[in-house]
């Protein structure tokens, strides 16, 4: 078996010098140390809320923090005690996105208008969470009805003059920063996978079908993607084993069985075959993170996968598919609050956006959805002489707050259409992909490598994101706050 | 002669109701994503189905699944 090498980053951040902290840890570690007795829920809940309200006024990653955490962590506790064992993450605190709905906290969904209320009641998600024993420490900040790339006022822990992403930017930052050791995200064109992209974490949108969307504030009802923003892969693995299964009340959820991903860990990636689609994904990106994603497609190779290399021409209408799809999606869902004129109290950029659904027109939307089941083919044909396919997560890193450009190869391109330009193609085929840090750019911020799988095969994304995770010291490295 | 008034293509068939000068400026930011969209109407895809799939049984499903 052959592994991977150790890279040295384009320009390495600097690292902190102190012994080993909590926050360090994810929640594998902490899960197993609970366990065996040898961490107290209550210290660990303590140790982030500490944390919290000593970072969060630099970062705003967090809405509301729970009052009854430490409660839940002390019943954690007492439970573990008396060899009650809840679940795999027993006395864990997981932070979870302001667009999932939560008993005992309030979800705003990032808004602020007046006239528009959520139920207190725990979504499906925060449920199995809660089943699995974890304790929900705090609602985390989305980009408003998670329509967004910049989550305002959330700041990345990288550099506070730059944005976390988003529209999960909230998790991102909160992860990236050691404020939770996971947060919940949601993902209609790229909202988990950037935030992690540029924040230097992991984050996974597993296949459309996979985990239940009940309960969190829909925005785009068949581009919507839940999945968690994690410090590893394995903590990534451990909580798909939570969040996967069938949801009779999630209409689009599937009943299939679910495999522990806990197994797809620690295997080599020799006789696996990685797809490289050269077109879209290749063809404007900053320098510094081509130069870090063709390393880690060479470090691939060095292990032993084969790397082939195809070609998608249709990605070209990609664009403007989940363009007509999320805008009259989100149009139809905020209809009641345009009429009723609350749509004025949005933040700018969503108020636009949601006003300019209603240009799109049916035939648009319908021709998007055709476009889709063709892209869906060109996916599946690619998947039958690869296993995954893998390219930058993101064309860029983290930009500076306030700006709507960015130059990417001497161009100027909005932040808008080049943010999610890799990530989007994967809500419209609704295939599972993650991104895992692969390096740093020259200002010393994170870059994302995205790697897809076929329908329902996380397990071998998860295979080949770990793999690649376990030859690098990329999520070692932490933010200098 | 006919009384009926005419019919607005804004408010009555889009829907806008926008004022024309919050029109304007959404028009106008509709700029970039219509370019994309053109793309798309040019093309032929009359053999396509789309992705959506209409499922009589998906109520019967859901229900069966509560209990």
């Amino acid at each position: 078996m052959r592994h991977l090498r150790a890279e040295r980053p384009v320009s390495p951040p600097r690292r902190q010098d102190v012994s080993r902290e909590l926050w360090q840890d994810g929640i594998v570690a902490h899960a197993r140390r609970i366990k065996a007795g040898k961490l107290s829920p209550v210290q660990l809940t303590q140790h982030y809320l500490d944390r919290i309200g000593r970072l969060d006024r630099k970062l705003s990653a967090f809405t509301h923090v729970s009052r009854s955490a430490l409660e839940t962590a002390a019943a954690a506790e007492k439970d573990i005690k008396a060899g009650r064992l809840r679940g795999p993450l027993h006395g864990v605190p997981i932070a979870i996105k302001d667009n999932y709905l939560t008993a005992d906290m309030p979800t705003t969904a990032g808004t602020t208008a007046p006239g528009i209320a959520f139920a207190r009641r725990d979504c499906a998600a925060a449920a199995r969470l809660r089943r699995a024993g974890a304790v929900l420490i705090g609602k985390t900040r989305t980009h408003e009805f998670a329509w967004g790339n910049v989550t305002h006022p959330a700041r990345n822990p990288w550099d506070l003059d730059r944005v976390p992403s988003g529209s999960s930017g909230g998790s991102g930052a909160a992860v990236a920063a050691g404020l939770c050791p996971a947060g919940m995200g949601s993902d209609t064109g790229g909202s988990i996978r950037m935030p992690a992209s540029v924040c230097g974490t992991v984050g996974i949108k597993p296949t459309f079908g996979r985990v239940s969307r009940e309960g969190i504030v829909p925005h785009s009802w068949s581009l919507d993607h839940p999945g968690p923003l994690t410090r590893s892969v394995a903590d990534a693995a451990l909580l798909m084993n939570v969040l996967a299964g069938y949801d009779p009340a999630d209409p689009a959820c599937q009943d299939r069985p679910v495999p522990d991903y806990a197994k797809a860990l620690g295997k080599p990636v020799d006789g696996l075959r990685v797809g490289v689609c050269r077109n879209h994904f290749f063809e404007r990106n900053d320098e510094d993170v081509e130069k870090a994603v063709e390393k880690a497609i060479s470090d691939l190779a060095s292990a032993g996968a084969s790397i082939h290399e195809f070609r998608i021409p249709r990605l070209e209408y990609g664009l403007a598919a989940i363009f007509a799809i999320e805008l009259a999606s989100s149009t139809a869902y905020h209809d009641v609050s345009l009429r009723e004129g609350r749509v004025a109290h949005y933040s700018p950029d969503v108020r636009t956006l949601v006003e300019m659904g209603r240009f799109v027109t049916a035939p648009d939307y319908l021709k998007a959805e055709q476009l889709r089941s063709l892209l869906m083919d060109d996916f599946r044909k690619a998947f039958e002489s690869v296993d995954v396919i893998v390219g930058p997560t993101m064309p860029i890193t983290a930009w500076k707050v306030g700006e709507w450009t960015v130059k990417v190869e001497d161009r100027d391109e909005s932040v808008l259409s080049a943010s999610w330009r890799f990530t989007f193609p994967y809500n419209l085929t609704g295939l599972p992909a993650i991104s895992v840090p692969c390096g740093f750019d020259r200002r010393g911020l994170p870059i994302g490598l995205q790697i897809a799988g076929r329908p329902f095969d996380e397990a071998t994304v998860l295979q080949v994101a770990d793999a690649y995770e376990r030859t690098h010291d990329w999520k070692d490295r932490t933010p200098p706050l | 002669m006919n009384d009926i008034p005419p019919l607005d293509p804004w408010t009555d068939v889009l829907g806008v109701e926008l004022d024309p000068e919050r029109r304007g400026i959404v028009l106008e930011a509709f700029r970039d994503v219509l370019a994309e969209i053109r793309k798309l109407r040019a093309l032929d895809l009359t053999e396509v189905h789309p992705c959506v799939i209409f499922e009589p049984s998906a109520p019967y499903r859901r229900l069966a699944g509560k209990t």
